[in-house]
């Protein structure tokens, strides 16, 4: 630790509770943090603590959003005939950046991972089932990882979502082998969805 | 393949050694702990990064010291090629031809090595566990696709043996790691049951050949029927593995039947047969590596004569084709005049200095 200070530990602690950060990186962000001026820190403190009071999930996908419903869901220009099924909001927002899909989204919170206690009551399955009972949706893409967690994910959703008479597809995975989609790039996002195979 | 020049400094006992062996035969003699095993496993490291003694790399370090190094030296067809591993506070680096390697697997297949030695006893007379391990190293080494799909299938079992675990596993949820289980695990049996019918032919005539035509048989054993999609095998097991909360069929469960002289050798074997066994599937496993690059491996064999009659001693070493390099490991050794004629290079180990006969 740096300083013999219980509350730059919790600083540092709190650092290493973003994604990709380790002990280090966490320690040198603390100590920027503590001697950039006053105003840098509290800079940094009230954006995060604005945007996560605005911030809201969509009552439709469950994307992180301002509005209710979200901008992808008020669309009336959007096929709502078609969701797109991704793990996080970053998977959408990378396939919005290849600017293809003109479709929906639906937000799972995650993927099936009983090592770490994820069943499909811990994601918004049951959410996108009530969607798709409502009515109008004729079409699921399933674009989840391709992990060993997205495709079991995948195959999960196509075999329940198949008594609801649409149409469950996988997307084509030109998408990096264990990645997520966020590391693909938009391109590879618009060619992966065109080339999507029927599942189940 | 052959070993031109081994170097290590504070590794286990050994320190400022330098060993030029000859081509084909290198009898390595001296006491027991003097570092005659060191020799071996510093030429398996310079390799494979990996020792087969221990996998506790601050083992290998000599004591009262920190960093080691291992360097090995080779020709590859005309080619010379050089490894090098430094160890440091817990750190490794490597180098082939001079230039560091960020993965292991950069440096394997540069030397092919293939050992034997007292801890191989255990892929005949131990476990199921040591077999498959046995499977899977030498798979790996041969195909990348591999170690990929073994450790896809490995991840798979895990999470559905998590579902298995719970209150009431539902089969919903079973369903989508039955089908990676398949996938992967159909293709773990594939690769393996191919090894397996090419290295049994090999085993039992290097067999034969030190056992005075004695027969060995080395089969893939699976409660997975050849001709049942694993996928229907998962499916059929399904109410008897949620019973049991665990997953009863695939690979991870698989043996190899090894039966020497119409007995089953893990039970009914003699030491003298299980050690024959042993190394019967190491110089397959030699002869398998020289159809697959061309050229044999270095072969090292680490006191193969102990648990041996001097009858079985002496087909060992005219079993070995005189083309291979191979350093042996020895307390005691009697240069009879088939070893004669095979000009070995002879050197002497005392706490850790080689002296050259
Ligand atoms: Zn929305």
């Amino acid at each position: 630790m740096l300083f013999e200070s219980p509350s730059v530990d919790r600083l540092v602690e709190a650092f290493r509770r973003l994604p990709g950060v380790g002990k280090r990186t966490a320690e040198r962000y603390a100590l920027h943090v503590l001697s950039a001026p006053a105003e840098e820190a509290r800079l940094i403190s009230d954006a995060v603590r604005n945007a996560r009071e605005c911030i809201t999930t969509c009552s439709q996908c469950c994307t992180l959003t301002e509005t209710n419903p979200c901008g992808v869901c008020a669309n009336p220009a959007r096929d709502h005939s078609i969701i797109c099924v991704v793990e996080r909001p970053s998977g959408m927002m990378a396939i919005e950046r290849g600017g293809a899909y003109r479709g929906l989204y639906h937000v799972l919170n995650g993927a099936l991972n009983p090592l770490e206690g994820i069943g499909p009551d811990e994601l918004t399955v049951e959410r996108l089932v009530r969607r798709i009972e409502a009515g109008d949706v004729n079409e699921i893409i399933v674009a989840t990882n391709a992990t060993a967690e997205g495709e079991a994910t995948a195959l999960y959703l196509s075999k329940r979502l198949a008594p609801l008479g649409v149409s469950v597809s996988r997307i084509a995975h030109g998408v990096p082998m264990g990645g997520g989609l966020e590391l693909a790039d938009g391109l590879t996002l618009s060619h992966a969805l065109q080339g999507r195979t029927r599942l189940g | 393949m052959r070993l031109l020049e081994l170097t290590c400094d504070h590794f286990r006992c050994l320190n400022n050694l330098r060993f030029e062996p000859g081509p084909g035969l290198n009898v390595i003699r001296g006491d027991n702990a003097q570092g005659k095993t060191s020799i071996l496993e510093a030429v398996l490291y310079a390799a494979t990064s990996k020792s087969h003694r221990t996998s506790t790399e601050s083992d290998l370090v000599q004591r009262g010291e920190s960093i080691f190094r291992v360097s090995a030296r080779v020709q590859r067809d005309a080619r010379e090629v050089q490894t090098e591993i430094a160890w440091s506070h817990g750190a490794k680096r490597i180098k082939v031809n001079g230039v560091n390697q960020t993965r292991v697997s950069d440096l394997l297949g540069k030397i092919n090595v293939v050992i034997f030695s007292p801890e191989d006893a255990d892929l005949v007379r131990g476990s199921a566990s040591n077999r498959r391990t046995f499977l899977d190293m030498e798979l790996s080494q041969l195909h990348a696709h591999y170690l990929h799909a073994l450790q896809r299938y490995r991840h798979a079992m895990r999470q559905r043996n998590e579902v298995l675990r719970l209150p009431n596993p539902d089969g919903a949820l079973l369903d989508p790691w039955d089908a990676q289980l398949a996938e992967h695990g159909t293709m773990l049996m594939r690769e393996r049951r191919r090894f397996v019918d090419q290295l049994a032919p090999l085993a039992n005539a290097a067999y034969k050949a030190i056992a005075d035509n004695e027969e060995m048989s080395v089969v893939y054993r699976s409660d997975t029927k050849e001709d049942v999609p694993l996928i229907e095998a998962l499916a059929a097991a399904r109410s008897s593995d949620i019973r049991q909360r665990m997953t009863t069929h695939g690979p991870h469960r698989d043996d190899l039947e090894i039966v020497v002289d119409d007995k089953a050798a893990r039970q009914f074997a003699s030491q003298g047969q299980q050690k024959t066994a042993g190394l019967a599937i190491k110089l397959a496993e030699l002869e398998l590596m020289r159809e697959r690059t061309g050229e044999y491996p270095i072969l090292l064999l680490d006191d193969v004569f102990a648990e041996l009659d001097t009858s079985r001693s002496r087909e060992v070493l005219t079993t070995i084709p005189p083309e291979v390099q191979c350093l042996i490991t020895t307390t005691d050794f009697a240069l009879t005049e088939e070893l004669v004629a095979r000009k070995p290079r002879v050197v002497e180990v005392t706490k850790g200095e080689l002296t050259v006969s």
